[in-house]
């Protein structure tokens, strides 16, 4: 059956939801085989047409032609979905991206996740007089200061004021909404309520 | 930023591309000549006139609206005259999931063909989805766990019922939490937990 | 250096820049950290909580923390050793104690720069004056000055001068160092506790008017504890109830203005706080009341529960009071409304018949709801319970991070966790004592009594944490005298249990002799001297100083040492 080597590749999207999988480099070389092997027939088929006066080689061409569009549109979809998570991952995780995740991606997927990032602090600089993050305060504040509890031993931290403040497991503090609000976003610290 | 599963018009849609996978039998009325492996029954080395295949809807789709149409597309099983009375019956019983994974889209694509039955598919997805809608409602509104019987559902319900669930959720985060509460990002989470089961793995 | 006026001298002190803050592992500095943090929220004080479980952790702590930090605010830490000489601050550094474990350091209490005392000092406490226990170290200085003025004056004239005046001034150094060395253990000879610090937390914030019924409840918590561990006797618990109670009224009167439309004015989620008479039977509401009557310390020891004759007089009680074996065996939640709403009175009416005089205490009601009903003393054992729940995948950390949650009221179901935590824990102490009596595993070691779990035993887990070790203690002496009557109510109890397997360390606590009424534990100093007698290795890490770990394998020439020692 053709196109069954582009539908894994699709499937194995579907089946990892949230995670990335790895780019499947072999996959898609494989389907640029089977593309080119059918393009080949086609052609083949098409300058032999004299042999061929009741048109059936037609159906053959029709049907092989199918399948090469099938295959454009499988890898089209791999590909497209694939970014669409990259994107994704610039507003969830920042700017970096942890190494166990940027080990599934190709180099142009991480060639073009750097370059979005460029994209999006250019234009967020652009805004206004001063430029404004639009990562942040992405629920509407309600005051200028939260309690957070730390999940991990984080280590030191460095305020915008020069005030330094360990971050170790189990500590409770009160530190301003923006200065926090990254760290809470990565999972660092947790925002607690009373 | 939700992907638009839509069957139309996304060209990358990933849930079109898997529903439009499905199986359709295929009644060949010209001879196709080198393709003979399409039918895994037989080791002839050309379709002859006659066979009937079961092929993938896209495929079906072309032979279908070539001129002369070289095969003519049948109903699947699914969507012939006895489960389309058992779903006139009683659709919230049906196990879609195990029956037609993709039942609506699938549903869908085929009315697009403009079989002579497609007036009846298209009455009996309206019909049984807006049944088996109100089931999907109750669930997401009312239940806080994720019910046993959602394992039941087709791709297009599932998503609906999930979306039904989270929105819950996030109503009632607001109401009791004030919504202004910062809480990491879900992929982070999704990364934290894969981590901690690989560590777990290996120890 | 006592702060009389907390809002000067402390709070407005500390507006506007870091705070650190140290809490000790016990309940009533989890309260008083509750209401700190209140206040802090309110000013937008920044501050990092740390939590800390002996001196160690305390130094550590610190040392990890104390970057660019210029005031420190210890809760129920820190107050009987010397914080400078401990921690090793820098000189801009100052310390604020919130301690409520007595007798507070005399290098803390003069200290005149960098270790300021929150509160008044004590009369009662007996704090010497400065002259007797401080003195410059001048004689020093004057022999050297001596030798060094007037080099006219011949050398053998000097030399007379010199040694007459020099053994006068020894003589008088040494009487004044013995006097100092026996004020100075006068005054530490023993260890009790003062005001719940969680009660003048509340009172600076009744002072900056931000008081609330949370904040209320907490500082009621804070009390019940100090009288539910035997921290403090029963007087001083009502004495401060009854300031409590006042502060409740104030309270409550701006939410009953007008009685007849209290019913319209203010809806029944609003959390009030009533006071009322209650009864010393732990958990009664959220358990069945032959379970409650059994588990609690104070009838199960005047009914002699542990014995076949004692669960006889349970049984009679229970019929005297009109209430069938199968209501009594049923959770009291859903026992009958008449025989819940009677249970009170009738229990009150027999008291006196059963020797159960002193089973009504008064005690605070909080309530939110229709539900949510819980008194003071449900709340500590939940606490307590949660506090003590360390297990494989728990640190201990984690269990003070859940127990401060357990006050805040959307995570009432931490506290219902708890509460169920509780009943386990209190099984578990019926058992052991109830085995305990039975195999005479209360051993008189001379001039104390001891009690050793050993390791295989059950629930010994249950038993390698502070305040569940006190309670059986103190379940176990009382037991034990009832059993024996007059003999032994002058013996005081240690308590011994497994701490760390690997380590082979155990827990050792010690608590006073039934006889006395006041809760002064003389543990603390006996503790340290065998110790350094024996060589025993032996760690006095917690702040309370009549808990302490100990190598096992040293366990029984420290008894033997101890029991030389106070004979």
């Amino acid at each position: 059956m053709f196109c069954e080597k582009s539908l894994n590749l699709i499937k194995e999207l579907d089946r990892s939801t949230e995670a990335m999988p790895a780019f499947d480099d072999d996959g898609v070389r494989q389907v640029f085989e089977e593309m080119r092997g059918l393009y080949d027939q086609n052609v083949a088929a098409a300058n032999d047409s004299t042999a061929d006066p009741d048109g059936t080689a037609i159906a053959g061409i029709a049907i092989r032609h199918a399948a090469l569009e099938r295959n454009k549109r499988c890898l089209m979809a791999y590909v497209y979905n694939r970014i669409r998570k990259v994107r994704n991952m610039r507003w969830q995780f920042g700017s970096i991206l942890p190494p166990e995740i940027k080990a599934n991606l190709c180099e142009p997927e991480i060639q073009w996740f750097n370059s979005y990032s460029k994209t999006l602090a250019l234009y967020m600089k652009s805004i206004g007089d001063q430029g404004l993050n639009l990562a942040q305060d992405v629920k509407p504040p309600k005051s200028l200061y939260v309690e957070v509890r730390s999940l991990t031993d984080y280590g030191k931290f460095e305020m915008d004021n020069g005030e330094v403040v360990l971050l170790k497991k189990h500590s409770t503090h009160l530190m301003s909404r923006a200065q926090c609000e990254p760290l809470i976003i990565q999972g660092i610290l947790e925002q607690i309520t009373h | 930023m939700s992907l638009c599963q839509s069957y139309v018009p996304n060209y990358f849609s990933i849930a079109d591309i898997l529903a439009t996978q499905e199986r359709v039998p295929c009644k060949f009325e010209m001879q196709v000549k080198h393709l003979g492996f399409l039918d895994p029954g037989s080791d002839k080395r050309d379709i002859e006139i006659g066979t009937s295949i079961e092929l993938p809807l896209w495929m079906a789709s072309v032979l279908n609206s070539q001129r002369p149409s070289i095969a003519d597309v049948g109903l699947p099983k699914v969507f012939k005259e006895a489960y389309r009375d058992i779903m006139k019956a009683d659709p919230c019983v049906v196990d879609l999931h195990k029956l037609a994974k993709y039942f609506y889209e699938f549903g869908m694509n085929l009315c697009m063909l403009k079989h002579r039955e497609s007036a009846e598919i298209a009455n009996v997805l309206v019909e049984s989805f807006k049944q088996r809608f109100r089931q999907i409602l109750d669930w997401a509104q009312h239940s806080t766990t994720e019910v046993a019987e959602s394992k039941k559902l087709d791709n297009t319900e599932k998503i609906i019922y999930q979306m039904g669930r989270e929105v819950g959720s996030r109503l009632h985060m607001w109401l009791t939490e004030g919504g202004s509460l910062i809480t990491a990002a879900d992929m982070v989470i999704q990364h934290k937990k894969m981590k901690l089961t690989q560590k777990d793995l290996l120890h | 250096m006592y702060v009389d006026n907390v809002i000067e001298g402390f709070y407005n002190a500390v507006n506007g820049s870091r705070v650190l803050l140290f809490v000790n592992y016990d309940i009533d500095a989890i309260c008083a950290a509750r209401i700190l943090q209140h206040l802090f929220r309110c000013d937008t004080i920044a501050y990092t909580l740390v939590p800390v479980s002996g001196i160690q952790d305390l130094r550590q702590a610190y040392e990890e923390n104390c970057e660019e930090v210029k005031y420190v605010v210890l809760v129920n830490c820190g107050g009987t050793i010397d914080i400078v000489e401990l921690l090793e601050p820098e000189e801009h550094v100052i310390f604020y104690l919130l301690d409520s474990h007595r007798p507070t350091d005399l290098c803390n209490v003069f200290s005149s720069s960098q270790v300021r005392i929150i509160g008044n000092s004590d009369p009662e406490e007996g704090i010497p004056e400065f002259d007797d226990v401080f003195r410059e170290d001048s004689d020093e200085e004057e022999d050297n000055s001596g030798e060094d003025s007037d080099p006219e004056e011949s050398r053998a004239a000097k030399r007379m001068r010199m040694s007459e005046e020099a053994i006068l001034k020894r003589r008088e150094n040494r009487l004044w160092a013995e006097k100092r060395d026996r004020i100075v253990f006068n005054y530490t000879q023993f260890s009790y506790y003062g005001k719940a610090s969680a009660v003048q937390m509340f009172e600076l914030a009744l002072s900056l008017s931000k008081d609330t019924t949370d904040l209320l409840w907490c500082a009621i918590i804070g009390v019940t504890e100090q009288y539910l561990l035997g921290k403090v006797e029963k007087q001083q618990y009502v004495l401060d109830s009854g300031t409590l109670q006042g502060y409740v009224s104030k309270l409550s009167h701006n939410l009953d203005e007008d009685p007849t439309e209290a019913a319209n004015s203010t809806p029944v989620t609003v959390p009030r706080i009533s006071f009322t008479k209650d009864l010393q039977l732990a958990l009664y509401r959220h358990w069945t009341v032959e379970a409650s009557l059994r588990h609690s310390m104070y009838s199960a020891c005047k009914l002699k529960l542990w014995t076949l004759k004692g669960e006889r007089r349970l049984h009679e009680l229970l019929v005297d009071m009109g209430l069938p074996l199968v209501q009594s065996r049923q959770k009291f939640s859903a026992m009958d409304m008449v025989l819940r709403q009677e249970f009170h009175s009738m229990i009150e009416k027999l008291a006196e018949k059963y020797e159960l005089d002193q089973l009504v205490f008064a005690s605070f009601i909080l309530q939110y709801g229709f539900r949510n009903k819980y008194c003071a003393s449900d709340v500590v054992y939940s606490m307590l319970a949660l506090l003590e729940s360390t297990g494989r995948e728990k640190s201990s950390k984690d269990c003070f991070l859940e127990a401060m949650d357990a006050l805040s009221r959307p995570k009432k179901n931490l506290l219902e966790d708890g509460i169920e935590k509780a009943k386990v824990m209190l099984t578990s102490i019926f058992k052991m004592v109830q085995a305990a009596l039975d195999m005479q595993m209360v051993i008189s070691g001379g001039p104390f009594l001891y009690f050793i779990i050993q390791e295989g035993a059950l629930n010994a887990r249950q038993f390698s944490h502070p305040h569940t070790l006190i309670l059986l203690a103190q379940f176990v002496l009382q037991a034990y005298v009832m059993v024996r009557k007059k003999k032994a109510t002058n013996l005081p109890l240690i308590a011994s249990a497994p701490l760390d397997a690997d380590e082979g360390t155990c827990l050792v606590v010690g608590i006073p002799p039934v006889i006395e009424d006041s809760p002064k534990n003389f543990f603390g100093k006996a503790f340290e001297q065998a110790a350094e007698k024996t060589n025993a290795r032996a760690q006095l890490d917690y702040f309370d100083s009549s808990v302490m770990k100990l190598k096992m394998e040293d366990r029984s020439k420290f008894f033997d040492a101890l029991a030389a020692l106070l004979s």
